[in-house]
C-alpha cells in the first residue's frame, strides 16, 4: 500500500478538492472532504484506471473508465509508477502470481509428504516388523505360544488319547522343522483348529470328527504347521503392532473420529495379510503333501466340512481373516493337477486306530 | 495521507484531532511455513518465511487503519504504535495491533 495527497475533481469544470489517496494491490480509496463539511470516499476498482503523466503539471493523473470526468491529480509521478506496476501483478495469470510459485512448492512438498508416509506404511513399516519377526528365536516364540495356551484354559479339556494319536500321525509324515509340534486335540463343539507361535496346534473334536480319511487330516496338521514353521502368528503380531505403532504417532493426538477410521481401515489392511498368509498355509500345506504323495483332495473336503458348518449367511470375503472357501478350493485343484498319488499304509493305520465316534 | 509515528509534522501544524483509531490483523502461517521455519530453528539463521508473514500482517494492519482515517476525513495519522502478539493455541498466529491518532492538517 501507499498513500498520497491529490486532488479529485468530479467533472472538468469542477472545483478540485484535497484528498488522500490510498493505492493498494486492487484498488485505491479516494477521500475527500465535501464543500458542505460531509465526508466522501470513493472505491476505484485498479483493472479500470487509466494512469498517466502529465508533463506539463509534473503530476500524475488517474481516471478512472467508468466515470469518464472523473480524476486525481497526484504530484510526481511515484503514483503513476505504483499504479502500473500493481496493475500489471493483476493482470498476470492465477499460477505466475508472485504468490503461485509458494503454493507451487507447499503443494509439491505435501504430496512428496503424504507419499512418503503411505510408503512407509504400505512397505517400510510391514518390511521392518517382518525382518524383526524374524529375529525372535523359536524358544521365544515357544514361550509365546505356550503362555497364550496356558491363558485358554484348554489342558483341562484335552483328549490325551486322541493327542496321542495325532502326534504320532504328525511324526510319520516327517516334516523337518526346528519347531518342537505339539498337538492338542480339544473336546468342544467348535468346528476348528488353530496354530500357535513356538509349535503348538489345537484341533477341536468338533471338527475332528468330520474327518473322514487320512488325507483330510494330513491336509490339516500341514496347513496348521505351515503357520507354526513360517512364524505366521509373529510375523502379524509384529505387524499389528508395528502399523498401530507408527499410526499412533501420526494420528494420536487427532481427535477420536479420526483414531476410529484410521484404526477400522488399518484392520482391513490387516485381514488382507491375514488371507495372504492363510493362502500361503494352504499352498505350502499341500506341497508337504505332494511331496509325501498324500491326496491332494484332502484339503477339498477339509474346506467343504469348514463351509458346511459356517452359517450361510457368511461375511464377504474382504471382511474376513481367511480366503472364500470356494477360491480356496479352486486354487487347490489348480495347484494340485497331475499330481501323483500312493496309499500311504502307514498314515492309513495310525488315523484308523484315532476312535472318530467316541465324541 | 500522512503515517508516522512522530507525534506531530514539520511544516504540517494540525487542524483538528479526529480522534483515536486502531486496527489490528491476525494471521497463520500455514503448516508449511511452520515446518520451513521449524527447520529454520534448529539449523539456525534468520526465518525469512515468518519475516514475510510478519510484514504482511503489518502491511495490513497499517492499511485497514489507512482506510479507516480516510473515512473519517483524516489527512494524516500521528503517533503510530504497532503491537506485535502471538495469539492462537500454541501462540500459532501473528497479530498486528496499529493503533493512532487520525488528524486534519
Amino acid at each position: 500500500m501507499k498513500s498520497y495527497f491529490g486532488s479529485y475533481s468530479s467533472s472538468p469544470g469542477a472545483e478540485p478538492l484535497q484528498s488522500s489517496v490510498l493505492v493498494f494491490d486492487k484498488n485505491i480509496n479516494i477521500g475527500f472532504r465535501n464543500p458542505d463539511g460531509t465526508t466522501t470516499t470513493l472505491d476505484w476498482s485498479l483493472k479500470d484506471i487509466v494512469a498517466s503523466f502529465d508533463h506539463s503539471r509534473q503530476s500524475t493523473r488517474l481516471r478512472y473508465t467508468k466515470l469518464s470526468n472523473a480524476e486525481v491529480l497526484i504530484e510526481g509521478n511515484d503514483a503513476a509508477d505504483f499504479v502500473k506496476e500493481m496493475q500489471t501483478e493483476q493482470q498476470k495469470v492465477w499460477y505466475k502470481k508472485s504468490g503461485a510459485k509458494e503454493w507451487g512448492r507447499n503443494l509439491a512438498l505435501l504430496a512428496g509428504l503424504l507419499g512418503l508416509l503411505v510408503l512407509l506404511y504400505l512397505l517400510i513399516v510391514p518390511w521392518l516388523s517382518e525382518k524383526m519377526a524374524s529375529k525372535v528365536s523359536v524358544n521365544t516364540e515357544r514361550q509365546l505360544g505356550d503362555a497364550v495356551y496356558d491363558a485358554m484354559g484348554l489342558a483341562a479339556q484335552e483328549d490325551t488319547a486322541a493327542s496321542f494319536v495325532l502326534n504320532e500321525f504328525f511324526a510319520e509324515m516327517d516334516v523337518p522343522t526346528a519347531y518342537r509340534i505339539r498337538i492338542t486335540v480339544v473336546n468342544d463343539n467348535v468346528v476348528n483348529a488353530f496354530a500357535l507361535p513356538g509349535g503348538r496346534i489345537v484341533v477341536y473334536t468338533a471338527l475332528l470328527k468330520q474327518i473322514k480319511s487320512y488325507p483330510e487330516l494330513a491336509a490339516l496338521l500341514s496347513h496348521e504347521f505351515t503357520h507354526i514353521n513360517n512364524k505366521h502368528s509373529t510375523k502379524s503380531i509384529f505387524r499389528k503392532l508395528g502399523s498401530k505403532v507408527f499410526l499412533g504417532l501420526l494420528f494420536g493426538r487427532f481427535g477420536s473420529v479420526t483414531s476410529v477410521l484410521v484404526n477400522h481401515a488399518d484392520n482391513l489392511k490387516s485381514l488382507t495379510y491375514s488371507r495372504k498368509l492363510e493362502k500361503e498355509a494352504d499352498t505350502e500345506g499341500l506341497a508337504i503333501l505332494t511331496q509325501r504323495k498324500i491326496d491332494p483332495q484332502g484339503f477339498v473336503s477339509l474346506f467343504n466340512h469348514l463351509k458346511e458348518s459356517a452359517p450361510s449367511d457368511a461375511l464377504p470375503e474382504f471382511l474376513g481373516s481367511h480366503p472364500d472357501t470356494d477360491k480356496r478350493i479352486a486354487y487347490i485343484n489348480e495347484a494340485s493337477r497331475g499330481a501323483t498319488i500312493t496309499d500311504n499304509n502307514q498314515l492309513k493305520t495310525i488315523f484308523s486306530t484315532l476312535n472318530l465316534n467316541q465324541w | 495521507m500522512v503515517i508516522t509515528t512522530t507525534s506531530t509534522v514539520d511544516g504540517r501544524p494540525v487542524q483538528q484531532y479526529l480522534g483515536i483509531i486502531n486496527a489490528q490483523s491476525i494471521i497463520g502461517a500455514n503448516i508449511f511455513k511452520d515446518i520451513f521455519a521449524g527447520l529454520r530453528d534448529v539449523f539456525g539463521g534468520r526465518s525469512k518465511t515468518y519475516e514475510k508473514v510478519l510484514e504482511q500482517a503489518k502491511e495490513d494492519a497499517l492499511r485497514e487503519l489507512a482506510q479507516k482515517a480516510q473515512a473519517i476525513g483524516a489527512d494524516g495519522i500521528l503517533g503510530v504504535d504497532l503491537d506485535f502478539e502471538t495469539v492462537g493455541s500454541g501462540g500459532s498466529m501473528l497479530m498486528v495491533i496499529a493503533t493512532g491518532t487520525a488528524v486534519k492538517f
